[in-house]
């Protein structure tokens, strides 16, 4: 298709060839005189025409030729700068998105349970939990009754979390055990520092080692006899920190006052408090990772308990009166002194108790040991039978745990084993193995059986022995199956505990199928 | 040996065996363009102190818009010295998140500024457009590059610098300033959070013809563009800025680290410490920095902050609050 330029190139083309033409007739035509003068009046007037006809067809394409030209540079420019600044608004409104997502609180699920926290961090909310279901057989026990069976031995949801970023709470009841549900852990703690912190409410006494290894870490299923003389939680407030970077951890404060491995009730009203403390040293943390997980220390109580104290005496798991149980739950000692002209005495906690427990534990790799050492110092009295008597009462125990994880990953007290490859059979994963051993013995005062508990019937000895395989199929889910076997020095007769538990020795196989998140 | 006294020895010993030399940190939260001065400070800083004191200490730095840093911080970002564009974002702090005394200014010389700046101009090679002075950014056809005064200390220099131009020249025209301003902001394509950010926008997305800028910023880019694909003009009359520093009281008190914090402050106004500013194009306090420098920095005539509007509170208020002059500036563009 021709353009405007070509079609009016052609139109001049054509009005010159016809003037040209006509020019051409002129010259080869002569004409006569009138003739003559006619005809170049016609060649003018043609001329005339000619000339018009090509100043329109100039007209004509000066009017429909295309405006000038903007340099395109110019126009490039612009466009360019408008894409640039659109580009770089977008940039600007991702970095406003994502700093927004750094506003925005976070929720997450996983191996550590599900939380939620706001942006900053100020307010969290954790919720986990710890779910232990036993199975629990004995061997050799001469048929003790209600010993066997499965056990749901703990069922703690745990809500975690932070208030205003300095103030943490934690509340954990426990629905599992044999007795009624009740409340393990309800306190707040504020964070001045890391070095200064007061917590206040039901928690963990500063005193045993093992007791204060969180219960989904344990090398076994069940703490040593170690732990029957240390107090467990309590109600009270205490200063506690980690000081030269958590190179030395301390805790000191006042509390209610329990006996040994007794749990405080919500309520236990006793005039006279008790004073726990610890020091626990790391020094080489930050140092050498041979040592980084090395740790040692002291814990220890004191208390002025008054006559007739309900809570100051041992608990009373695995019988119906105060006293010491073994790894398996039954009671080998209790404060059950032998009818006295035929009226039974009651022993009560009447005065000073003080306990002492050195400690330490170091893990490496996949190995681990721990070993802790306790003095749990009481005068206790023996009452309603006349004389009346008290005695200060010395019990001693100590034990030492070790871990070997067969499968080689790492192995912490706080944490467990995080298998290398979890549990799944699909893609070859059988998570990870770790081989236990355990002793540990209970020493009680030879003095306890002068009026205070029947020898014949209360061992004055536990020896305790156990093996076992925790089977971590991942961080959450672990099976530990454990066999211990304990040996007792003393009583053996009677038809309940203590006596026909100490009768034979204790053989005890445990399996525990435990998630905790 | 008695049980308790050995455990007690023992304790004892290991108390001894864990005191070592303190690692320290601090953290710096500081207005968007100082990333690279306070790389060079810090380095400085933790060398001499770990001489001085044995300890280490490691201060991370936090880069923003000032004025969106001090929400930050009283917000919770816990800050141990915050050095800002503008005092009257300190004053926030003081006021809102009550996290420092009300005359932290005093506590250091020369208002708690170290160094000074200004505000100029940055253009491309050859000004195409040429930009001589403040009138110039007005004109049709001119895109000019300055961040977003409500998020940036930088952008609130560069306002109250436009600002003051035009009383100067307007007849002190309250209204005409207004109308000023509002001929520069129509064209004015990308408002970035920070004066870093304008800087990106201009030097390397290529976008404007005049980037308003601190001086510190224009001479970093001359630098460091190194191909004189940028040139700086110095306006007819500009505003002296003074960016402040301090160390913030309730932060430091809590993490016990005032001394620290306070040394590092002080360390600013040491010849290190100016000399460290003056290369980074900061002009410093010091005289004999000032003087060792001097082919660094134009010669400039300025205003203060004081002079022109009666100091931050009164500025901020009038241009910056709601229903300030920007928002006006704002509406009036549209």
């Amino acid at each position: 298709m021709k353009t405007i330029r070509q079609s009016g190139r052609d139109s001049r083309l054509v009005a010159v060839l016809l003037a040209s033409a006509l020019l051409v007739l002129e010259a080869a035509v002569p004409m006569t005189r009138g003739q003559d003068t006619s005809a170049a009046d016609t060649i003018k007037e043609l001329q005339k025409r000619i000339e018009e006809l090509e100043r329109k067809v100039e007209a004509m394409q000066r009017s429909n030729a295309p405006p000038a030209a903007v340099p395109a540079d110019s126009r490039v420019e612009s466009l360019d700068q408008k894409v640039r600044v659109l580009e770089r608004k977008n940039e600007i409104e991702e970095e406003a998105a994502a700093t927004k997502a750094k506003e925005t609180p976070k929720i997450t699920i996983g191996e550590n349970g599900f939380a939620m926290a706001s942006a900053n961090g100020n307010f969290a909310l954790q919720f986990k939990g710890v779910l232990q279901i036993d199975s629990r057989t004995f061997f050799g026990d001469d048929g003790v009754a209600g010993n066997d069976g499965f056990l749901l031995r703990r069922a703690r949801p745990i809500l975690q979390g932070t208030v205003f970023k300095d103030f943490d709470f934690q509340f954990t009841p426990d629905f599992g055990g044999t007795g009624s549900p009740q409340i393990y852990d309800a306190f707040l703690n504020y964070r001045y520092r890391p070095e200064l912190q007061l917590e206040i409410g039901k928690f963990k006494t500063p005193v045993g080692l093992e007791q204060l290894l969180a219960d989904r870490d344990l090398l076994f299923n069940e703490r040593s006899l170690v732990t029957d003389l240390v107090p467990n939680r309590d109600l009270g407030v205490q200063l506690h920190g980690g000081l030269f970077g958590g190179t030395v951890q301390y805790a000191a404060g006042i509390f209610n006052g329990v006996g040994d491995a007794r749990n405080s009730n919500n309520a236990d009203f006793e005039d006279h408090k008790a004073f726990a403390g610890r020091l626990f040293f790391q020094p080489f943390k930050k140092g050498n990772p041979a040592l980084q997980n090395l740790g040692f220390g002291a814990g220890g109580s004191y208390e002025e308990l008054s006559a007739g104290s309900a809570s100051g005496l041992p608990s009373t798991t695995g019988g119906t009166l105060p006293g010491y149980a073994t790894v398996g739950q039954q009671q080998f000692f209790a404060y059950n002194p032998a009818a006295v002209q035929g009226r039974t005495p009651i022993v009560i906690a009447d005065g000073q108790h003080w306990r002492v427990s050195p400690q330490a534990l170091y893990a490496y790799g996949p190995w681990s040991l721990l070993g802790e050492y306790v003095i749990s110092d009481q005068r206790v009295t023996r009452t309603v039978v006349a004389p009346f008597i008290s005695r200060e009462l010395q019990h001693t125990a100590w034990d030492v745990s070790a871990g070997w994880v067969l499968t080689g990953e790492d192995f912490n007290f706080v944490g467990g084993v995080n298998p290398r490859h979890p549990f799944n059979p699909a893609s070859g994963g059988w998570g990870a193995l770790q081989l236990v051993a355990r002793y540990s013995e209970l020493n009680i005062d030879d003095q306890a059986f002068s009026g205070f508990s029947d020898p014949t019937r209360s061992a004055s000895r536990a020896q305790e022995f156990s093996i076992g395989l925790n089977w971590w199929l991942n961080r959450n889910v672990r099976v530990g199956t454990s066999f211990s076997h304990t040996i007792f020095d003393g009583g053996g007769t009677g038809t309940g505990a203590p006596g026909v538990v100490t009768d034979n020795p204790e053989n005890v196989l445990f399996t525990r199928v435990q998630l905790a998140f | 040996m008695d049980p308790i006294r050995f455990v007690a020895a023992v304790l004892l010993g290991a108390t001894a065996l864990s005191s070592p030399a303190k690692d320290i940190t601090l953290l710096n939260v500081s207005y968007d363009p100082t990333r690279e001065l306070y790389q060079d400070v810090n380095a400085a800083f933790a060398k001499k102190w770990e001489a001085k004191t044995g300890d280490k200490v490691v201060v991370q730095q936090s880069h923003g818009g000032s004025g969106k840093q001090a929400r930050s911080v009283i917000d919770g970002l816990e800050a141990d010295v915050v050095t800002l564009a503008l005092a009257y974002d300190i004053d926030a702090i003081a006021e809102k998140g009550k996290l420092l005394p009300a005359d932290w200014q005093k506590r250091l010389p020369n208002n708690s500024a170290p160094y000074t700046s200004t505000i100029v101009f940055l253009v491309r090679k050859g000004n195409p457009k040429g930009i001589r002075d403040w009138d110039d950014l007005a004109k049709s056809g001119v895109a000019v590059i300055t961040p977003n005064p409500r998020t940036s200390g930088g952008a609130r220099w560069n306002y109250l610098a436009a600002w003051g131009y035009a009383l100067k020249t307007l007849g002190n025209d309250e209204a005409k300033a207004r109308d000023f301003l509002t001929r520069i902001f129509k064209n004015v394509p990308v408002l970035d959070t920070g004066a870093r950010g304008a800087t990106t926008t201009f030097v390397q997305r290529g976008i404007g013809d005049v980037l308003i800028a601190w001086e510190n910023e224009a001479l970093l880019s001359l630098k460091e563009s190194g191909k004189g694909e940028f040139e700086i003009v110095v306006p007819s009359i500009t505003i002296l800025a003074e960016p402040p520093v301090t160390w913030v009281d309730k932060v430091t008190n809590r993490r016990g680290t005032k001394a620290v914090a306070q040394g590092y402050l002080e360390f600013l106004y040491t010849p290190e410490g100016q000399e460290i500013a003056a290369r980074h194009y900061y002009r410093p306090r010091s005289e004999a920095a000032l003087q060792k420098f001097a082919a660094n920095f134009p010669k400039v005539t300025t205003f203060t902050i004081d002079e022109m509007f009666g100091g931050w509170q009164k500025a901020q208020k009038a241009h910056f609050g709601d229903g300030g002059s920007f928002d006006q500036v704002q509406a009036a563009k549209h």
